[in-house]
């Protein structure tokens, strides 16, 4: 292998990138626009819905209930003047759900009898749902506690409180996690064109008259791209950082091992796409295919994989950006290392020997005699 | 004694079931420009890529510029030796002619100071007067060849390979790059070019013609017509419009060994003098009759029609 032809090509590769309007802005925009869209607008925290009240019963009880609601930033109260307008309220998709407090719900209470008081919740949206029946369970027992003015005597009094992300910021969960999918889009996107457009334009042919072997043009037009890729991390890091304060709390060596271990896996899987295919056109579908939708459904990315059916599961498993959004994850919130996230790092070199066994054969019987 | 630059002996090579070349077997000798015919698929391309050490023959022995070509081994060396112009347009668009020259010395490693000197030359020899910063995609498709015919002998190969390199070039252009051909030609290299336009072909010193894969004729291009029509070949105009049932008579009729339509006239080769008698007896009052030289377009359509019977 010649060094000097490694970097012929990819000094011709970066004329191509900076001549090449899509793939520079695709480069640059790409990162920026996930960041915003994901960053700035995806928010899981539900605050401030609307709940609509009938309270029937008017009494000190009943009104302390209704302080603890809208005194928490979740709940917005929303006064009926009856029951039937509660109702309503929440038919017109005006508010999220209605609670109706019976009459005699103070004389009940402290009567012994058990008081009673109906929540009514707009199924048809599943993610409020959650987080409706969360917060008002909590709220409920806050309120008990103040109209009852001392602690309740519970048997088993459970404390929660989270760790790694105590104020459960959906930020924190999703801006690690954003790094793997645009490293994952960008890399295998990049690299699947730029090898189809080698035998798309018959300039395939000019390489292979040369005595130019497969490892050096692999090496050479692969070398700008992890460029590309390692600043679109280094960007995403620092935005991380400044503009949404993640914390960082492991190592950075442990990180920048995991993503060259992932930039590796993802252009070589371009490669072998672009080998595949031979034209930019599929390879563009292809590796949005295989690229982009696992990133963000199958990888843990924003739908757990826990929850999935056991052959999703399984599926996952054979993902490169499973294992890393793991990492990714791991290593800024909860500072581990590569004791830690072992299992992680091996899957991953495993997939990354796979496909680049693959991808590095099927180029080199293309190419080499 | 005329040196070897090309010699193929019982070249065979497959792609799973299907025979792209077989059993041919020729010489080209050093300084030789050597047409290479045939249809799209005949195997002239897979030829050349063999020769330019692309694709290893599946049997058979190649010796190229004093190489010989069994297994993947020599192909750097066979690389090295000759130069290919794909039939492809192989350089970057996006790249500037300068930057695209530079590229493919780079990978050929050629030495600056040796690249410098050879780009003067070569350009010179191109007679290229735009400056070298255009890029490729501004340059109208003649001059993008003779860039292309640049690149591909920046490293002096001794043996130069060129498929089709004149597809879809002005004809003024056409002349120009061949008169480059023959001057490359004359300095002692070896020039193997496929080509569609006859009178390119014509220029050639010997053509081989290959069909399905095997070669079917190998001479220059008078012998070439003389070994096809040992007698005379004739023109025949019909006087008056002939419907098609006439022109079928005609044609069963086994006066001719070849009879092929060339717009309204007709190119008609005798079997022999009896029966060329028994035409004109016949039919001399439908037909305006011109005894004519043959063409090489003439011998391959004969050579090849003759095949398929």
């Amino acid at each position: 292998m010649k060094f000097s032809r490694v970097m012929a090509i990819a000094k011709k590769e970066v004329f191509h990138i900076i001549r090449d309007p899509f793939t520079l802005a695709l480069a640059l925009l790409l990162p920026v626009m996930m960041v915003s869209i994901f960053g700035l607008a995806i928010e899981f925290n539900v605050q401030n819905i609307k709940i609509a009240v009938f309270d029937e019963d008017r009494t000190t009880s009943s009104r302390k209930l209704l302080d603890t609601l809208s005194s928490s930033h979740y709940f917005l109260i929303n006064p009926a003047k009856n029951q039937i307008e509660a109702i309503h309220l929440v038919d017109q998709q005006k508010d999220r759900a209605a609670l109706i407090i019976e009459k005699n719900f103070e004389y009940n209470l402290f009567s012994g009898r058990g008081a009673k008081a109906q929540l009514m919740i707009d199924g048809s949206d599943n993610s409020t749902v959650g987080s409706v029946l969360s917060y008002f369970g909590s709220m409920q027992k806050i309120a008990f506690e103040k109209i009852a003015a001392k602690k309740l005597p519970t048997d088993v009094h459970l404390k929660t409180r989270f760790i790694y992300n105590p104020e459960l910021n959906s930020r924190w969960f999703i801006v690690p996690g954003l790094m793997v999918v645009v490293l994952a889009i960008l890399s295998i996107l990049l690299t699947s064109l730029t090898i189809a457009r080698e035998y798309e334009n018959g300039s395939m042919e000019l390489l292979l008259s040369t005595p130019v072997r497969s490892l050096e043009i692999v090496l050479g037009k692969l070398t700008p791209y992890i460029g590309l890729g390692l600043s679109a991390v280094l960007f995403v890091y620092i935005i991380a950082r400044v503009f949404f304060e993640v914390p960082f709390l492991g190592n950075h060596f442990v990180f920048l091992t995991g993503c060259f271990l992932f930039l590796s896996t993802c252009l070589a899987q371009g490669l072998l796409i672009s080998v595949t295919t031979r034209k930019q056109q599929i390879s563009m579908q292809i590796s949005m295919m295989t690229g982009l939708l696992p990133s963000l459904l199958l990888s843990g990315f924003i739908f757990p994989i826990e929850s999935m059916p056991l052959f999703f599961r399984g599926l996952t498993a054979i993902l490169p950006v499973r294992w890393f959004m793991n990492i990714s994850r791991d290593v800024f919130l909860e500072g581990s290392g590569l004791y830690e996230l072992k299992y992680d790092f091996l899957a991953l070199l495993l997939i990354c020997s796979v496909i680049v066994f693959l991808a590095s054969k099927k180029f080199k019987r293309d190419v080499e005699p | 004694m005329n040196e070897i630059a090309v010699r193929i002996e019982n070249l065979v090579l497959k792609f799973g079931d299907f025979t792209a070349v077989n059993n041919v077997s020729f010489e080209v000798t050093k300084g030789e420009v050597f047409g290479f015919l045939g249809a799209n698929g005949a195997g002239k391309t897979t030829t050349i890529r063999v020769l330019c050490g692309l694709l290893v023959p599946t049997s058979g022995f190649v010796e190229i510029a004093g190489t010989t070509f069994e297994n993947a081994k020599n192909a750097n060396l066979i690389k090295s030796k000759v130069g290919y112009m794909s039939q492809k347009f192989t350089l970057y668009n996006d790249l500037t002619v300068e930057e695209n020259v530079a590229f493919t010395a780079s990978l050929r490693k050629i030495p600056i100071e040796v690249f410098e000197k050879r780009k003067k030359e070569l350009f010179e020899f191109i007679s290229f007067r735009k400056p070298q910063s255009t890029m490729v995609r501004d340059l109208p498709s003649g001059m993008k060849q003779q860039v292309s015919l640049l690149s591909s002998i920046l490293h002096d190969p001794e043996i130069i390979f060129l498929d089709e390199p004149t597809a879809g070039v002005t004809s003024a252009a056409r002349k120009k790059f061949w008169e480059l051909i023959k001057s490359l030609a004359r300095t002692g290299k070896t020039i193997f070019v496929t080509s569609h336009y006859m009178d390119e072909v014509e220029q050639c010193d010997r053509i081989a013609l290959m069909k399905d894969g095997a070669l079917i004729a190998l001479d220059s291009p008078d012998n070439l017509k003389k070994s096809t029509f040992p007698g005379p070949l004739y023109e025949l105009s019909p006087k008056r419009s002939l419907n098609f049932a006439e022109i079928e008579n005609v044609r069963q009729g086994n006066y001719f060994a070849s009879f092929e339509a060339y717009g309204h006239r007709f190119h008609a080769f005798p079997i022999s003098e009896e029966k060329w008698k028994d035409f004109k007896d016949r039919y001399e009052q439908d037909f305006e009759i011109k005894e004519i030289t043959p063409t090489l377009e003439d011998v391959f359509i004969h050579l090849e029609e003759g095949r398929n019977k």
